[in-house]
């Protein structure tokens, strides 16, 4: 379903220049769901703002069910594709109504019956009727972030990349939105690609996932590592292990990854 | 427990007196919707520990930390029957003398670094300004002790990193700093309101060992307010569980699984697990009751 090769994206120019992506290849097999983790700047977010279009200056080829992807995209390729960001409570517009949010996608898209989509797509994600006509600030995050959710699935994507979608939230209510997320997948049929910091939400929601360092993939671990922690590469270890809870004795054999 | 036992100070010597002991505290807010009861009875003791608040937010447990330092905002009022810090009564303690309690007897680390340093001032003039504001100390002996600070806080280049502005250091880095401006003035106890919610897991374990080197090293009593249930109990010695301004349940850090309480028991279970299983995570079912449940068992057994 979707084929990364060689993907690398720049910024800046000159001695400034840092390269965000270096040499990415991935592949995801439709209905799969695939992870992505990392530490702040490893590029795992520079990624999906690629797919999606947000940066439009990325080399290597990005093949969506076949089709590559150009750095201009047409209105209906980006139906395919959807994105639900990190926080909740950046991501909706303020003034905006529920409705409002919902309804804007399918008025870019042409879409009819805006109201039975609008309320089907509601219930899809948990929420009632009664929600349609709330503002953010009426709402609390898990419901702001099923509202994302419900924006992304309006268009009936195919595929849904997912940056962070938990970390703004309580424990509680991160609970309810991953079965949410797996819900869905399953009645869909959706493509997920999911990034995080947090490779226990990760490894709860996919089947494999790429470890990012500084920009490249040194390591994709499948479910079996995940659960044994018998991973090659160093730097999938520590992640592994720090994310295993406060140990002193294994802090002694950390160390920076260049 | 063993592990401490061997640095030489025990946490549950009862001969000791707590550095901190708390009874009943209420912290209310009168907010343009109506009065507010964040806090409703909370009592605990603190001794020279590593000691946890944990809950989802809204549940009190910054607000009990920040009514320590009697730091709550201008429309809150505390009410406490007793809140003692090291023989002194903190709800008596004049505007003054809690100026003087503040930073150097009893320090805080907020969440995020980027938002708690001066901006327009270099690191190393705000450490060194934190050792002057307490102690009568010249300026070259307060840049001796912040470089010192710096070096124990385990930052390479000491000399370098004391000319940076805070946009300059890294997440970990500025969270490294913060705590080196709130030890240098060696407090006897310390609130940490979630420091390491920012930061990625290497550099969250990082910043903890430094916490957990103070409190072996200085005797110094540590209060950990985290929202993350499983860091908490692997690196503090006890935790109390907070919900809807009520202590829960306090446990022992090492034997969470023997909670009894249902609302530790769904926060334990609806953690994500590394075990490659993707089954339904069970979710949290709130019972109003455990509101109006009375917690002097937690306040008295618990307290000690």
């Amino acid at each position: 379903m979707i084929d990364i090769e060689n993907l690398g994206i720049v910024f800046g120019s000159g001695k400034s220049q840092i390269a965000a992506v270096k040499n990415v290849n991935l592949s995801v097999a439709e209905g799969e769901s695939y992870g992505i983790v990392g530490e702040s700047g490893s590029g795992k977010s520079t990624v999906l703002r690629a797919m999606v279009g947000i940066y439009s200056h990325w080399t290597g080829t990005i093949r969506i069910a076949g089709e590559p992807l150009k750095a201009k995209r047409s209105v209906s390729s980006r139906k395919h594709m959807q994105m639900v960001f990190q926080d909740p409570y950046g991501s909706l517009h303020p003034r905006r109504t529920v409705d409002d949010t919902l309804s804007e996608p399918l008025i870019i898209h042409g879409l009819k019956n805006r109201e039975d989509r609008v309320l089907k797509i509601l219930k899809e994600v948990g929420l009632g009727p009664e929600f349609r006509f709330r503002y953010p600030h009426q709402l609390s995050g898990g419901q702001r972030q099923r509202v994302a959710i419900a924006r992304a699935l309006i268009l009936e994507p195919r595929v849904i990349l997912l940056d962070e979608p938990t970390s703004a939230l309580d424990v509680s209510v991160q609970a309810e939105i991953l079965n949410l997320l797996s819900a869905l997948r399953k009645t869909h049929g959706l493509t997920y690609i999911m990034v995080s910091h947090d490779l226990a939400v990760v490894g709860h929601l996919c089947s494999r996932i790429a470890v990012m360092n500084r920009g490249e993939v040194v390591e994709e671990m499948s479910e079996e590592q995940m659960r044994s922690g018998n991973v090659r590469h160093d730097y999938t270890r520590q992640l592994w292990t720090a994310s295993q809870g406060y140990d002193r004795a294994a802090l002694e054999t950390f160390k920076e990854f260049a | 427990m063993n592990e401490i036992k061997m640095t030489g100070f025990q946490p549950d010597d009862p001969n000791e007196d707590p550095l901190i002991s708390v009874r009943d505290l209420h912290v209310r807010f009168s907010t343009p919707k109506g009065p507010v009861h964040a806090v409703r009875g909370v009592s605990f003791d603190l001794g020279r520990e590593r000691l946890g608040i944990v809950g989802e937010s809204g549940s009190g447990k910054s607000q009990t930390g920040r009514a320590l330092l009697r730091l709550t905002a201008g429309n809150g009022s505390i009410e406490a029957s007793r809140m003692m810090f090291d023989g002194m009564d903190l709800m008596k303690a004049g505007a003054k003398t809690m100026r003087s309690i503040r930073g150097s007897q009893i320090s805080m680390i907020m969440q995020d670094p980027k938002y708690s340093l001066n901006p327009v001032l270099t690191v190393g003039t705000q450490i060194a300004e934190s050792c002057r504001r307490h102690e009568n100390v010249s300026r070259p002996e307060a840049r001796k002790r912040a470089l010192a600070m710096l070096e124990t806080v385990r930052i390479r280049e000491p000399e370098k990193v004391y000319s940076l502005y805070p946009h300059q250091v890294s997440g970990g880095m500025g969270q490294r700093i913060m705590i080196a401006m709130m030890l240098i003035t060696n407090p006897k106890v310390m609130i940490a309101d979630e420091p390491t919610s920012a930061l990625d897991v290497t550099v969250q374990m990082q910043v903890l060992s430094l916490l957990d080197d103070m409190v072996r090293e200085r005797g110094m009593g540590l209060v950990l307010i985290s929202h993350d249930l499983n860091l908490v109990s692997s690196f503090c010695d006890r935790v109390l569980v907070m919900y809807g301004g009520r202590i829960m349940e306090t446990l022992d850090a090492k034997h969470l699984d023997r909670a009894q309480h249902p609302y530790t028991k769904g926060l334990l279970n609806c953690l994500p697990r590394l075990d490659g299983k993707h089954d339904d995570l069970p979710v949290l079912k709130r019972d109003p009751a455990w509101l109006d449940e009375t917690q002097d068992i937690a306040g008295e057994a618990g307290g000690r």
